[in-house]
């Protein structure tokens, strides 16, 4: 890829966000190619290595806060027509209840991702405190003499503590994996706010 | 490396890249390689946040046909340097008391 095709697909791929802002970045990125030109680095070759432009769109959008994007996006750029607003207008009782739906379906989805996590950590700290709770009653056992009754605890008391380290791993896996989901969400999210060319 | 405190560093690494002469987008990314690899966008958007902060002026020069943005250090970015170098000797001290024992056995 040729440097001004990398910056016709940013300018693309960015439509959306503030326009002069899109300008800057692209005279930034622009610059930077030619730099490394200068040094002797060929023209696809100093493409190559600033990125691809997907890359360099996910990282602007995931520095820049979603309410410059809102504000970009609801700027007045046309005027309505006169049946856009009466429509807008007789849909309210439609529209407005399915967006309140839609928002709670996701927002409750969120939550129960996050319920489950927070089980999971229950049931950790539970074989844990299994764990404690069969070490305190073996050592009773074994004080009044329980015998094979305190062995039998401790056995148990050691598959609880076993079990607990077992599930602590995939407890942490879980939270991780929870919360990148929520880094991507967020980044989708705001990706619905560029890439579209201006009509 | 905490976000939040990589974000004060770069902060404070760009200024440095700019403290003793102005420079241009690669070179500072150049000259910050060694210590911290950052992207063109992170560049960017620190650039911007110290330019708005005024820890820093940007101008535009003719450079072999074209053009190209130097950034120049300000007074105040001058002294974010220094209020840096203050903070380190506190965290400084904060490392020497969170590390205290863990080499020798006392």
């Amino acid at each position: 890829m040729n440097k001004q095709e990398f910056l016709a697909r940013l300018r693309r791929g960015l439509s959306g966000i503030p326009q002069d802002d899109i300008e800057e970045r692209i005279i930034f990125y622009s610059e930077m190619i030619d730099d490394r030109m200068e040094e002797g680095v060929s023209e696809t070759e100093a493409v190559r290595s600033i990125g691809t432009v997907d890359e360099v769109v996910s990282q602007i959008l995931t520095d820049m806060p979603l309410t410059r994007l809102v504000k970009e996006k609801n700027k007045p750029g046309r005027s309505m027509r006169a049946w856009e607003i009466v429509l807008l207008v007789l849909g309210f009782p439609v529209w407005l209840p399915l967006l309140i739906a839609a928002f709670a379906v996701i927002l409750a989805a969120y939550i129960v991702g996050w319920s489950a996590v927070v089980s999971l950590w229950a049931v950790e700290a539970s074989f844990w405190a299994a764990a404690l709770g069969g070490a305190v009653s073996a050592a009773a056992l074994a004080v009044r003499g329980g015998g094979l009754r305190g062995i039998a605890m401790l056995s148990v008391c050691f598959c609880c503590a076993g079990l607990s380290i077992f599930l602590f791993f995939g407890c942490k896996a879980v939270t991780k994996g929870i919360l990148r989901l929520t880094k991507w969400a967020a980044l989708r999210f705001k990706s619905m706010f560029v890439g579209r060319e201006a009509a | 490396m905490d976000i939040q405190m990589k974000r004060g560093l770069l902060d404070v690494c760009v200024l440095a890249a700019i403290k003793s002469k102005d420079s241009y987008g690669y070179q500072i990314m150049k000259d910050m390689k060694p210590y911290l690899e950052l992207s063109e966008s992170t560049l960017y958007t620190i650039l911007k946040r110290l330019e708005t902060a005024n820890l820093l002026t940007v101008r535009t020069a003719e450079h072999g046909g074209r053009l190209r943005k130097y950034y120049h250090i300000t007074g105040a970015g001058l002294k974010r340097i220094e209020d840096f170098k203050d903070e380190w000797k506190e965290i400084l001290s904060i490392y020497r008391f969170v590390t205290k024992g863990d080499d020798g056995n006392e």
